[in-house]
């Protein structure tokens, strides 16, 4: 793990989870697999600090813990795992997007609570849809349960591994820890549940209004405690499906961009491609370098309703898209009317190679992106070359390159003459490598993250005082209001902020969002140049 | 100052390689000398692109907002516990400032996790018990006897009751509201009285745990 990572996976959990979890995680990030008494004597922490701790990282799937011999086990933290809380509000948002709020809702719940029974996560979910609806309306669990096994049918949530059933005649005292196990086939299984009931709304009123004396509501709350059916099945959100449809979205948009430009209809070539990747989704795993194939003719009849374009318009789109430079579709046999592929290493490179020279350019300059694409095209350049092709004066292009070359995104390759490799008799040629181009950028990118949490975070601090002071305010107002009060009693509480002061927070406001949203960009960027590496290794 | 290739260390400022093949040639203006390290934000020279705008992005901005802020209030957070002040306070019975006595604010599946994990409150009640029976003597002893026997019935049966109840009482005890339990604090101390009220100067006053024992003392009897 790199610094900039340890960096950026200490900030995280720092923000989200406190300061011990904070401690404990960076230590095991740093230094590996470790048993519990290691940690609580490494991080100078209580025995008791560090089990909260680790039970709250287990819980979110961000430690796993194993038994090695002698009953000593131990814990390993997963660093990539941890940066995937990074993307949180985008996994919240495609659920949105493909489920609508129910969907959203109960992925945001498994995403906030790590793992969570199906049974407890609908009722959440009920309880809290049922909060934002009118008056008298409420939720049906039917209805939540409904979008839930929606969701285990795509692969978006998955069980979480179990607990063996130990059968009764099991002898010898019970493991230190249990080894949780599960099978490929079970993953998505939802288990018949017959969830009946509405949400609840959480109305202060009623709870005065039973009369109840308050020392009996211990007593009550556990009459309610029934078995609950599905009792030790947790369902955790499936990173790696959300991961395989940012890509397809990815390697849609750049068929839009590329080839929808100019064609007057909407967007048919990558409502094709599109409609390819939909039905590749469940065939193909996520590592693969492309889909299985398809045959025009399928891909005819499943296109969505109401897309009529004729076969030949079809195939006409098809030929197109296999004969691009990109290579995102491949033909792969002339049976059923032509088998075509998506060829989704291809385009993930593409996809990254695209990102860099979108640096360059932003960075250096138009020109600088001319030469740089150049010599990613011609693969291996001379000086001399570089000047005469990309039509730039010397001075100009020796100083772009070498601007280039001190950031890393271009390398030297020397080719000597002669084997005492004296300098004036070797050949420098300039190349782009792809992968530790990718590599070098990612690694900036974990750098630029953290250096945008960092800040806001100092913007918050520098303002704190102010933020609660408004926070305040703000409080008073509301209880004001609820219990009447008039229009300008208001107007004296609001003008306890002066302008000043509002003027400042109203800055603040604008930082912030600032840099959140920058945030959600890099964030972005780093998907794409992971996901690219990712591939690239695999296949290696 | 550059010659032409041969020179390999003989004289100062000779390179191993020529100028010109690196591209500097004779009588070029090179660039100024830099005597400072480079500054902190150097000035841009091409501006970065906008943010993207719209619905999506503001939709995602807010969703990322209320995330934190979210997860700052769920039981996951674990705030570091609040360093003792010099002197104990009266207030500090009544403010309950962090969970009790490092339990968990939440319930885990204590099935799938390591057993060594697990923290127990039982701890108060044991030393509880053994603080006890050493001040036994003092009584006569057929009310030593019959305390004692009292108490290991007793406690056997909370035994168990608490491995069932224990987790459940911890849940509700959070749940409950500060008036809840000062209200029940007095409630029971004066229902004492009985015959342990030896117990009374030996209670540790270390917080509001002890509520957890009282409670169930007054199921017991």
């Amino acid at each position: 793990m790199t610094q900039a990572e340890i960096k950026l996976c200490s900030l995280l959990l720092q923000e989200h989870f406190g300061e011990i979890v904070e401690k404990i995680g960076v230590h095991l990030i740093r230094t590996g697999s470790q048993p519990l008494r290691v940690i609580a004597h490494d991080t100078g922490t209580s025995l008791d600090q560090v089990k909260k701790a680790l039970c709250v990282l287990i819980q979110h799937n961000l430690v796993i813990y194993q038994v090695h011999k002698r009953g000593v086990v131990e814990y390993e933290a997963q660093c990539s795992r941890v940066l995937r809380m990074l993307r949180y509000p985008r996994y919240i948002y495609t659920a949105k997007t493909l489920y609508s709020d129910t969907g959203e809702l109960i992925v945001e719940e498994l995403l906030l609570n790590g793992k969570m029974a199906m049974s407890a996560v609908v009722k959440k979910v009920a309880d809290r849809l049922t909060e934002t609806m009118e008056d008298g309306k409420t939720m049906d669990y039917a209805e939540v349960s409904n979008t839930f096994v929606r969701l285990a049918d795509t692969h978006f949530v998955q069980r979480c591994p179990l607990v063996p059933a130990t059968e009764n005649s099991d002898p010898g005292p019970p493991p230190p820890a249990p080894t949780l196990v599960i099978s490929e086939k079970d993953m998505y299984l939802v288990p018949k549940l017959s969830l009946i009931g509405k949400g609840k709304r959480r109305r202060s009123s009623d709870e005065d209004a039973t009369g109840e004396p308050k020392a009996k509501r211990p007593k009550h709350t556990t009459d309610n405690k029934e078995p609950i059916p599905d009792d030790g099945i947790y369902w955790q959100a499936n990173l790696d499906r959300f991961h395989q449809h940012f890509r397809d979205q990815g390697i849609v948009s750049a068929v839009a961009n590329r080839m929808d430009q100019f064609t007057f209809q909407t967007q048919t070539s990558s409502e094709i491609v599109r409609t390819m990747l939909r039905m590749s989704e469940i065939t193909t795993s996520s590592s693969a370098p492309f889909t299985q194939p398809l045959s025009s003719n399928e891909i005819f009849r499943s296109l969505p309703v109401g897309y009529n374009i004729s076969k030949q318009v079809l195939d006409q789109y098809l030929t197109l898209l296999a004969d691009d430079p990109l290579e995102f579709v491949g033909k792969s046999g002339d049976s059923g009317g032509g088998m075509y592929v998506i060829n989704l290493h291809k385009a993930l490179g593409s996809l990254a190679t695209a990102t860099l020279e979108s640096v360059i350019q932003e960075r250096f300059g138009s020109r600088c992106a001319r030469i740089f694409r150049l010599v990613l095209q011609k693969k291996h350049l001379e000086q001399k070359q570089v000047e005469d092709f990309a039509m730039i004066p010397a001075k100009e292009a020796k100083d772009m390159l070498y601007k280039m070359l001190s950031e890393n995104f271009i390398s030297l390759q020397e080719i000597p003459k002669t084997p005492d490799h004296a300098p004036s008799r070797t050949f420098y040629l300039y190349t782009v490598n792809i992968l530790s181009a990718a590599r070098m950028l990612l690694h900036r990118c974990y750098k630029s993250v953290a250096n945008l949490i960092e800040r806001r975070q100092f913007e918050t601090k520098e303002n704190k005082r102010l933020l609660e002071k408004s926070q305040r305010v703000e409080a008073i107002i509301a209880s004001m209001q609820a219990t009447g009060a008039e229009e300008a009693q208001l107007q004296e509480i609001e003008e306890m902020i002066t302008a000043p002061e509002r003027q400042q927070l109203e800055t603040l406001k604008r930082n912030v969002n600032k840099l959140d949203a920058c945030e959600i960009q890099v964030v972005e960027t780093i998907f794409l140049l992971e996901s690219y590496i990712e591939s690239t290794v695999k296949r290696q | 100052m550059a010659s032409r290739g041969g020179g390999r260390g003989r004289g100062r400022g000779q390179l191993t390689f020529s100028m010109e093949a690196v591209g500097i040639g004779k009588g070029d203006a090179l660039p100024p000398p830099t005597l400072q390290p480079s500054p902190l934000f150097p000035p841009l020279e091409f501006h970065p692109v906008p943010l993207p705008s719209g619905e999506e992005g503001e939709y995602v901005l807010a969703l990322k907002q209320e995330l934190r802020g979210a997860m700052r209030q769920l039981p996951y957070f674990i705030r570091p516990a609040v360093p003792k002040r010099d002197v104990e306070r009266y207030s500090d019975k009544y403010q309950m400032s962090g969970p009790i006595d490092n339990a968990i604010d939440w319930n885990p599946d204590w099935r799938r996790l390591p057993r060594e994990l697990k923290i127990r409150v039982r701890k108060l009640q044991k030393e509880r018990t053994t603080i006890l029976l050493p001040k036994r003597p003092p009584k006569t002893t057929e009310d030593k006897d019959e305390t004692i026997q009292k108490l290991e019935t007793l406690e056997k049966k909370e035994e168990e009751v608490t491995s069932e109840e224990d987790e459940e009482k911890e849940e509700e005890e959070e749940k409950e509201e500060e008036e809840e339990e000062e209200y029940d604090e007095e409630e029971h101390e004066e229902v004492k009285g009985t015959s342990f009220h030896s117990q009374a100067p030996f209670l540790p006053r270390i917080s509001s745990g002890d509520l957890n024992f009282r409670r169930l003392e007054g199921q017991r009897r």
